[in-house]
């Protein structure tokens, strides 16, 4: 009996740890062909042994590439994938034994628009959430109201979900994602295909949820700006590894302000880019003018050589201008290479 | 969490009116066809031959029951199959899988959505059967039926899991399906008499709990009891535990497999 009690006063002190999420050499590898009994597949590995761990109240973001593996630690994390190797803890609760008890106080808002019942309204999609989420009854009519006045759809609440516009079905499913009042959310890829004005106002709305909810936040992007403005510590994943984990303000300490230089150019053929002897990327083009903007960490002594380089590939330089560093430009010293190459 | 699904999937399928009016009139389409069609090859109505193997001699009578007993046992695996498929492309599976109710939950309440839904419908299509070829029905009689036939659903119910295991591991599963769904057309003898198959096939049969149930509701329209056919309840009371064990091992093993691979979309 005393057993009994210390193991769950024990499990209680985890589950009530400072940290919210917890990664310790997590790894995921997937089949090229469903794993039936006595056929042999081959695996690939798609997360690569990351260790993280995020505070109750803070809003971490994994910021990587399209493929980086943000998604699948997501997954992982919120009990969708069986991680191959290393452990995941959710308050406390590790991932592979108790699924369900951290189903109850974690919640997702997946990637694309796809994740609601369209011909469903957006008060009935809500009504079904807290059913399978077993809000209590007497519950349920007030939270799904204060969800819908929250994002402000309450107007247009017996409205269809098809005929929402893409930054609408966003708010909802953000609403949704909050119906069993999580402790910890994880947004992935949240303002992915969102106008500026939704976009902005999911921005909010999630550092609100930190600030003034009290909530753990956990997204992905890969939108450096973004990350910097609203997370308070960012992990860098690239190929199915964290290369950098910091303050945003941290993380760009990495690069000197002296080294950082945006080329704006044109006559760029970025396959030539790519043999580029030098840490830079493309990180905007401009289709109606043909002009590029380029970010390249290089020292005093590079810098002539990097633009000499570009000349002699027939590239015309417009401008070299020392900048301010960025993420970006963290992305680029670590990796050789921009977010989105 | 149950009812919930329930309640979505009837909101959703009866918000388009036109789709029930459609389903309705399909299911009215094929009963006539087979009607006529095996009028045609009977030459009438009424067979002394099929009277002579099941006890049925009215064709019309013999069809139209082993027809609506055929589409309602097949709705639950066709909610596992194209239900779950749905909910993957619609990108709304992982969002149920992630909440804190059980996956074999959710499942069945999809499954008893479908099943309600089209005994609805197949209720409609036997009524209107029913008038059109002049077959007497009682309530009595139809409350008679209703234990073999609700047996039967069970087992179907259960069985069902092992398709919707395999749509979470193969996703495009429809075809194959398809070809069980009427293969247990021709096998559970719904619209001829089994009698004229080969004994390997009227063997195979037996592990259908359709067979049994058709063959039970015929003979209670044919004024016989459940004391006429107690072979077949017996088959019908062993396939519902060996239905649902297969299908929840079947169904966990798959799961587990997913959970590897990712339930993933389309």
């Amino acid at each position: 009996m005393k057993a009994m009690f210390l193991f769950a006063g024990v499990k209680w002190v985890r589950g009530c740890g400072m940290w919210a999420v917890e990664a310790e050499d997590l790894r995921k590898s997937y089949p090229k062909k469903i794993p039936l009994p006595f056929r042999r597949v081959e695996w690939v590995e798609a997360v690569r042994g990351i260790s993280f761990r995020v505070r109750r109240g803070e809003l971490f973001g994994l910021l990587g590439p399209n493929g980086a593996g943000k998604t699948t630690t997501i997954k992982m994390l919120t009990t969708l994938l069986e991680p191959s190797g290393g452990t995941a803890r959710i308050l406390g609760l590790d991932v592979r034994r108790n699924a369900r008890e951290i189903r109850r106080r974690i919640n997702l808002v997946a990637e694309g628009e796809r994740t609601l019942y369209w011909r469903l309204s957006a008060y009935e999609n809500l009504k079904y959430f807290a059913r399978i989420y077993y809000v209590p009854k007497d519950e349920e009519r007030e939270r799904i109201e204060r969800l819908l006045k929250l994002v402000g759809l309450w107007e247009r609440r017996n409205d269809l979900v098809m005929n929402f516009s893409r930054g609408m079905k966003q708010r909802l499913a953000i609403a949704k994602a909050l119906i069993n009042d999580p402790e910890v959310l994880f947004l992935d890829e949240p303002t992915l295909g969102l106008d500026v004005q939704s976009a902005i106002f999911v921005r909010e709305f999630i550092r609100r949820l930190v600030d003034e909810d009290g909530k753990t936040v956990l997204l992905t992007t890969h939108y450096m700006a973004e990350a910097e403005r609203l997370c308070d510590r960012i992990a860098i994943i690239d190929h199915g590894k964290i290369i950098a984990l910091d303050t945003p303000k941290g993380l760009k300490k990495l690069v000197r302000e002296e080294e950082t230089i945006e080329i704006r150019a044109k006559n760029i053929e970025p396959e030539k880019m790519s043999s580029s002897p030098f840490k830079m990327a493309v990180i905007e083009r401009n289709p109606e003018t043909g002009v590029l903007r380029l970010r390249a960490q290089v020292d005093e002594e590079e810098l002539p050589k990097l633009v000499e380089w570009l000349v002699r590939r027939g590239v015309k330089v417009l401008s070299v201008e020392r900048r301010e560093p960025t993420l970006e430009d963290v992305f680029i010293k670590l990796t050789g290479r921009g977010l989105r190459d | 969490m149950i009812l919930a699904v329930v309640e979505k999937e009837f909101r959703m399928f009866f918000r388009y009116p036109l789709r029930v009016i459609s389903s309705i009139l399909v299911g009215i389409v094929f009963l006539l066809q087979f009607v006529y069609f095996g009028q045609a090859v009977l030459g009438g109505r009424y067979s002394a031959l099929l009277e002579a193997s099941t006890g049925m001699g009215d064709y019309p009578t013999y069809a139209l029951i082993g027809y609506v007993l055929w589409w309602v046992s097949v709705s639950p695996m066709e909610a596992y199959v194209w239900g779950v498929r749905r909910e993957l492309q619609r990108g709304t599976f992982e969002t149920n899988v992630l909440s804190p109710s059980r996956l074999t939950g959710l499942l069945f309440g999809l499954a008893l959505s479908w099943l309600l839904m089209d005994s609805a419908l197949m209720a409609v299509v036997f009524a209107l059967g029913a008038a059109l070829f002049d077959i007497p029905v009682t309530i009595p009689l139809l409350l008679k039926s209703l234990p073999a036939i609700i047996a039967s659903l069970v087992a179907f119910l259960g069985f069902g899991f092992i398709f919707a295991g395999l749509v979470m591991l193969l996703k495009n599963i429809g075809p194959f399906a398809q070809i069980f769904e009427f293969a247990m057309l021709f096998l559970s003898g719904v619209f001829f008499p089994l009698a004229v198959m080969p004994d390997w096939v009227i063997s195979l049969s037996k592990l259908f709990p359709l067979t049994h149930s058709v063959n039970i509701v015929r003979t209670l329209f044919a004024g016989g009891g459940y004391s006429d056919v107690g072979s077949s309840l017996l088959w019908l009371l062993a396939l519902i535990p060996l239905y649902w064990g297969i299908g929840y091992l079947l169904f966990r093993w798959a799961e587990r497999t997913t959970r590897v691979i990712g339930y993933g979309g389309y």
